[in-house]
């Protein structure tokens, strides 16, 4: 799955994303070690700090409950970061097909089965 | 309940005993022990994604997706009101039936899903085997048990299959997946030649039947045309003989490499001479009377499917035909979605899941409680998933068709469109799917809402548009009469076209490319500059797959690329 994300250029800027273990769903790093849902929040690293950044994580991703750990290139626009392959900008965004399922929808209570 | 089913049986699905239940209670039993070991740590995630994926359930973008088996794509009213439940509880309200008839939930969290297979498990379904390298799900075709041409329930025996291939200690640990397709009347309804195994039934000698076996055909990287084994083969070897195909693939299939792991490359790689002699050898060698399907055998499978009980129809026929008369909409509908039944007075109805401008094959809970409602009321409780992702009611009377019809309106369900440019075939593509270099959905909806009219459709005709959002071909874009296959350009999602393929009867073909990748509104012009030269070009009742084999790619090509 790296192979396609891990387009990366010596000069560019970069986020940190996995998907949490528990329910799949996407986060991103945040500046203060937490994991975010929403891309917004993600802390920024110079292409050339990504590996090691990613070192540290994979080391924890058991203990933080996080699976596919990766580095996503992006450019930094007005509303924060954003991914510069479709694919992460979909990821960030959610489905383009559903506008309604964005990154912060929440799943109501489950209902008991019946 | 005990080993022998009771007297009253489920239309048309097979009758599980007491033996299947504890098997599938222990499956999740041990699943959920294994996502308890997970979650705290004892299996790591390189050892646990093995596990998950003989349970169905993916890691997508977004989220885990669960893909739940629907064996020979039948199930009954009760088994979709839990798939409606399930969309609803755990997932988004919906869910996407697939080409391999199976329904796929995308929003699904690993900790609900020991719960969800449980529920599952109640009604006697799950997501076992839709994974990995072993014997797939076996496809039957849509109309099995009701079309008026059918020769044989293709569904007897694909459980037959089933059941020799479930857990079979030699085949689950095959190269690669392995995928049966059984079509149970002489017209191919299933795309035999693009599956590992296809079966044609065919009339044989004392009224019992004989197949038609076709290996090695495939789609995804390397698509590749199935070659006819034997044209003749009694029922009663049917399973002898797959065995030895089995056992020729298993011996000499190749494990080291992923792409050159299915048995079409098997196939291709001896020639279809040397690989029917090791078939032929390995059946002549092999313990015959150890694998005969005998008759009784096959009877006994037979008996328990549940027959519908047909009543008499009275003047059903003449009131239909009243109603079509009053009702063009009504009319349309007709002459697009019903097939013709084996019982005087009844029809089947494809429901299309393909409205004006919507997903291909998503289906809300609201609208799966419907289709279970009306199965209940007028078609025995029994519903089908077809390959083309819309839904089958089999056992129709033609004067409940009106009914039928409105009620499906009402709840988008009526589109008039089936084996039209607008059924369209599409994967997830890169809005869900981990693997996708593009999206399919959305251009999917552009030609949908493009070609929307119901007159210009009709004008159209017959025509398979089908999407791929990568090359592994989930949308089947090279059986399309046009496909769309989705690229990636530097990061940039574009759509390559391919020209002239076909699955069906008789005259499988690859479609051919027709150039270099184009932009998603690039492609959906030139898709429709490509239906202008067929109406332009086309000869008095011509369909779009003649006219393109008798023109050749070329003038299509022009079109494709000609800027306005
Ligand atoms: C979204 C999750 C999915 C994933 C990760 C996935 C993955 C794959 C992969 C990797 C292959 C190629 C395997 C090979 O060539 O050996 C494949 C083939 C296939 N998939 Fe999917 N798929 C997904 C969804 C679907 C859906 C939604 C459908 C139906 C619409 C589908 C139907 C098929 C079929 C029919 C093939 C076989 C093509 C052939 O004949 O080789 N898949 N899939
Ligand atoms: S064809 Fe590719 S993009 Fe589409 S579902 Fe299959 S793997 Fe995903």
């Amino acid at each position: 799955m790296d192979r396609r994300n891990s387009r990366r250029d010596a000069e560019g800027t970069s986020v940190i994303t996995a998907n949490r273990l528990l329910d799949g769903r996407i986060v991103w790093l945040a500046a203060d070690g937490q994991w975010a849902t929403l891309i917004e929040d993600a802390k920024l690293y110079p292409n050339s700090a990504v590996e090691e950044a990613l070192k540290a994580c994979n080391a924890r991703a058991q203990e933080e409950a996080l699976v596919g750990i990766y580095g996503v290139q992006v450019t930094q626009t007005a509303s924060g970061p954003l991914p510069v392959t479709s694919r992460e900008r979909i990821r960030a965004a959610g489905p383009s097909v559903h506008p309604d399922f964005t990154p912060d929808w929440h799943a109501p209570h489950p209902a008991p089965y019946a | 309940m005990s080993h022998s089913p009771s007297a009253a049986l489920p239309v048309g699905h097979y009758a599980y005993d007491d033996v299947d239940r504890t098997f599938l209670k222990q499956r999740v039993a041990q699943f959920k022990d294994q996502v308890e070991r997970r979650l705290s740590g004892a299996l790591t995630e390189e050892e646990f994604k093995p596990l998950r994926l003989m349970n169905g359930l993916y890691l997508q973008l977004h989220a885990y997706m669960l893909r739940v088996a629907i064996p020979y794509g039948v199930l009954d009213a009760k088994q979709m009101r839990v798939l409606a439940h399930i969309a609803r509880t755990y997932d988004r309200d919906y869910g996407h039936f697939t080409t391999r008839q199976n329904i796929q939930f995308n929003w699904i969290r690993l900790e609900d899903t020991p719960e969800i297979l449980n529920v599952l498990a109640d009604t006697d379904m799950h997501a076992i085997q839709t994974s990995g390298n072993c014997i797939r799900n076996v496809t039957a075709d849509q109309f099995a048990g009701a079309a008026a041409d059918e020769v044989l329930d293709p569904r007897v025996y694909a459980e037959i299959l089933r059941q020799w291939s479930t857990l079979h200690p030699e085949f689950t640990f095959l190269p690669r997946k392995f995928k049966i397709a059984i079509s149970g009347s002489q017209q191919d309804r299933v795309a035999a030649r693009f599956h590992d195994i296809g079966l044609i039934a065919r009339e044989g000698e004392n009224g019992r039947p004989v197949f038609e076996v076709f290996v090695g055909g495939g789609l995804g990287r390397t698509p590749i045309i199935g070659v006819r084994l034997r044209d003749d083969l009694p029922e009663e070897d049917l399973i002898a003989y797959l065995e030895a195909v089995l056992r020729v693939y298993n011996a000499h299939g190749r494990r080291d490499n992923i792409y050159k792991a299915r048995i079409k490359i098997l196939v291709q790689a001896l020639g279809t001479e040397e690989f029917l002699n090791q078939v032929n050898a390995e059946f002549a060698a092999m313990d015959r009377a150890r694998y005969r399907l005998p008759e009784a055998t096959v009877e006994a499978i037979r008996a328990r499917f549940g027959a519908p009980d047909f009543a008499p129809v009275g003047n059903a026929a003449e009131k239909l035909a009243a109603q079509r008369k009053a009702d063009r909409a009504f009319d349309a509908w007709v002459h697009t979605n019903t097939h013709p039944h084996k019982q005087p007075g009844y029809c089947s109805v494809t429901v299309s899941c393909k409205p004006a401008g919507g997903i291909p094959g998503d289906v809300t809970s609201a609208q799966m409680d419907l289709l279970a409602d009306l199965a209940e009321r007028y078609s025995f409780g029994e519903l089908r998933i077809t390959h083309l992702q819309n839904v089958v009611l089999g056992h129709l009377r033609q004067d409940a068709l009106y009914d039928v019809w409105q009620a499906l309106e009402k709840n988008g369900l009526g589109e008039a469109n089936v084996g039209f440019i607008t059924d369209i075939v599409a994967c997830p593509g890169l809005d869900y799917c981990a693997l996708a270099n593009a999206r399919s959905i959305p251009i999917a909806q552009k030609l949908s809402s493009r070609f929307a009219n119901a007159d210009l459709q009709r004008e159209i005709g017959p025509l398979r548009l089908n999407i791929s959002g990568c090359i592994n071909a989930c949308g089947h874009h090279h059986a399309g009469h046009i496909g769309i296959l989705g690229v990636d350009k530097r990061g940039e999602e574009a759509f390559q076209i391919t020209l002239g393929g076909s699955a069906g009867d008789g005259d499988a073909s690859i479609g051919q490319i027709l150039g270099s990748a184009m932009s998603e509104d690039e492609t959906v012009d030139a898709i429709a500059r490509i239906i202008d030269t067929y109406l332009s070009r086309r000869t008095a009742g011509e369909r779009f797959i003649e006219t393109c084999r008798r023109l050749g790619t070329a003038p299509f090509k022009d079109a494709a690329y000609a800027t306005a």
